[in-house]
């Protein structure tokens, strides 16, 4: 097939119609958006699509293969999942965020160069912000305020990676950069994509938004950014051995938060940080087992992580809070929520018939078969810690242990649903891995079903759980607040404001009378002179576009009006004229 | 719903469950134990020691819970509104 729709228009123009429509019509396009994207995606063939010349550089808006192919599969599937999940919110606002941030991800994973898959990334994160800032509380609007800027910053690492990229090369195309040849601008563009897949020590960002983001966004955000920034490590940096030792460090960071925080969605946003670990890890080793491994993982762990984030979203819809310290003994009252939490957390944990052991197994393997055993060591301590806290402190302490005094109903049906079906994809997914590995980049030849790989998992999973019981009383969650790196910005912004006060304001407030009283003589008499000359010789030519630019001058300052709403609608505006600028050349 | 039933019928006869659990964990670590060690597979040290990965767990998973909440108390954990 010659022809190719890039799959995130049916975000982007379906979604700004969902305000024309009422009622099951509105419920309908909500559902059909993601389920046209899907027909899109499976018909799709490999190839170069959407390919124009843009200043000089060559634009590609569609490189369809393998790799971005099974990015694709696990975006679209997931995006109807989450609609699914979020069918009864009744703000289009959220709806419209979500899908402008599933769209961009399908734009930046099929971005064959730096420019395209930029704007897609800026995209992300601005339209990202606002699934967290609809939760509406202060909490989460701070939260948001801090996930932008430290997007933003990372934006910029990326973006001064890219000009230096282009200095160096004088192109833009996105491809594989092989460890020996990478210097100063492939490192800051590493370093842009690190901080969205939340390396360390980029990651505090994560667990910081995410449980202050709404019970249906956190489904959304736990999936796209770092799943894309995952796609884009693997796409440009395998091999790159910081990638392996940060990717392993990482595992087992993010299981140690796991272990000792309170709040559900924070236990599970710490613990993305470890799976994605695994990921990292894998590109960072390289090998094509350890690609197909990556991929395999992003695939599997999408999945059952929006699993489990739609669980305790459910516990937190319902209940009014996801603080363990608070909860406890639900499997009475939300019986299929507890069902559903728990495959999502037996298939993370990697038990055999379900999606994680088929995937993150690969991972381990390849770490194992290049002799890496202190990688594979420390993957499997991750492992222990995965099932520790995810699997048993939360399903333990939430849905049995000591009864509380909050007693919720199971959440609307349409949560129900989306969590039944994530569940029989994990449970597929395990069973007959398939499926999976026939979408990989490689061809797979790895199993996972052996007697040792098997006894292995089942020594970690079932010795852990005695460790569990013994140790029960010692993870008694607590109501409190656990310092991370984003200490150095929330307390480090405060002493930063305290400088501003006493020195630079003063150094300031001298600066200006200084330049009051000396600049602007010199520059008055300056002008004079100039304006001699001007009047004679330029004017007649310049006067014309001077009142143009006046005029123009007064319509942006009208723009300016210091409204944060303001500048993003201005700059999604901005987005499409841009984009309509350079479809209108095809 | 008769699932809830099941669960409290489980958690009245805990000593029959814990009994159970432990035979299951014996046969778990005899699994490992029998396990035909072909070259094949175990290249490493670490593939040929018996019900290594048993030991690995326990010390790992008390390790684990040990260091995280010792770490915490000792100076992670903060006041809930510790940052206002």
């Amino acid at each position: 097939m010659d022809r190719w729709v890039h799959p995130a228009i049916f975000f982007f123009i379906g979604s700004l119609l969902l305000p024309f429509v009422k009622g099951k019509a509105k419920k309908f396009l909500i559902l059909l958006i993601p389920v046209l994207s899907i027909i899109d995606v499976a018909i799709m063939q490999a190839g170069i699509y959407g390919s124009y010349q843009f200043l000089n550089i060559n634009i590609v808006f569609g490189r369809v293969d393998k790799l971005s192919l099974v990015f694709a599969w696990v975006f679209v599937i997931m995006a109807f999942l989450g609609a699914l999940y979020a069918l009864h919110v009744k703000e289009d606002g959220h709806h419209v965020a979500g899908s402008f941030y599933i769209g961009s991800s399908l734009g930046a994973i099929f971005a064959g160069d730096y420019l395209t898959l930029f704007i897609f990334w800026e995209v992300m994160a601005f339209s990202s912000v606002f699934l967290v800032w609809y939760r509406k509380e202060r909490r989460s609007i701070e939260a948001g305020f801090r996930y932008l800027l430290v997007h933003v910053f990372g934006g910029l690492l990326f973006f001064t990676g890219m000009m230096l990229y282009y200095y160096k090369t004088g192109n833009l195309v996105f491809d594989k950069i092989f460890p020996d040849h990478a210097g100063i601008a492939e490192y800051f563009i590493l370093a842009g994509f690190s901080l969205n897949a939340a390396v360390l020590p980029l990651h505090a960002w994560l667990p910081d938004a995410y449980p202050e983001a709404t019970v249906e966004g956190a489904v959304l955000m736990c999936a796209f950014t770092t799943k894309t920034a995952v796609y884009v490590l693997a796409r440009g940096f395998p091999g790159f051995e910081i990638l392996a030792i940060l990717g392993t460090a990482m595992t087992v960071y993010g299981v140690f938060y796991a272990v000792i925080e309170n709040d559900m969605r924070r236990v599970l946003a710490y613990h993305i940080i470890s799976q994605v670990g695994y990921m990292v890890a894998g590109v960072g080793i390289g090998t094509e087992l350890a690609l197909n491994g990556a991929c395999a993982h992003a695939f599997a762990h999408i999945l059952y992580k929006a699993l489990l984030f739609m669980g305790a979203g459910a516990v937190l819809f319902m209940a009014g809070t996801a603080k363990m310290s608070q909860l406890g003994g639900l499997y009475k009252y939300m019986p299929l929520t507890m069902i559903f939490y728990v495959v999502g957390a037996i298939s993370i944990s990697g038990f055999p018939l379900f999606s994680g052991f088929v995937s993150k197994s690969m991972i381990v393997a390849s770490a194992h078969e290049k002799g890496r055993l202190m990688l594979m060591s420390w993957m499997n301590l991750a492992g222990i810690g995965t099932f520790l806290s995810v699997g048993l402190k939360v399903t333990y302490f939430t849905f049995f242990g000591k009864e509380a005094e909050i007693k919720p109903k199971e959440p609307p049906k349409n949560m129900l649903w989306a969590m039944g079906l994530t569940s029989a994809l994990c449970f597929i997914i395990g069973v007959y891995p398939k499926v999976l590995y026939d979408l990989l980049p490689f061809p797979v030849e790895y199993h996972p079903y052996t007697l040792p790989h098997l006894s292995e998992m089942l020594q970690i999973l079932s010795f852990t759980g005695l460790v569990f019981f013994l140790l029960v009383k010692k993870l008694q969650p607590e109501a409190k607040l656990n310092l991370d790196m984003d200490w150095f910005y929330r307390k480090g912004a405060r002493v930063f404001m305290k400088l501003d006060e006493r020195v630079i304001s003063v150094v300031d407030s001298i600066w200006g009378e200084l330049y009051r009283i000396v600049g602007l003589n010199l520059l008055f008499k300056n002008a004079r002179i100039s304006y001699g000359f001007d009047r004679k010789v330029i004017d007649g030519v310049v006067d014309g576009s001077a009142t143009t630019v006046r005029g123009v001058g007064s319509i942006v300052r009208k723009l300016q009006t210091g409204r944060i709403q303001a500048y993003i609608g201005l700059s999604l505006f901005m987005f499409f004229l841009i984009l309509w600028f350079v479809l209108r050349g095809m | 719903m008769d699932f809830v039933k099941y669960i409290d019928l489980l958690r009245k006869n805990m000593k029959t469950l814990k009994k159970v659990l432990i035979a299951y964990l014996v046969a778990v670590v005899i699994f490992d134990v029998v396990l035909p060690r072909d070259e094949a597979h175990a290249h490493y040290w670490i593939d040929k020691v018996f019900a290594f990965w048993t030991v690995f767990s326990v010390v790992g998973c008390f390790l684990l819970i040990k260091i995280g909440k010792g770490i915490a108390h000792l100076f992670l954990s903060k006041d809930e509104d510790y940052y206002g």
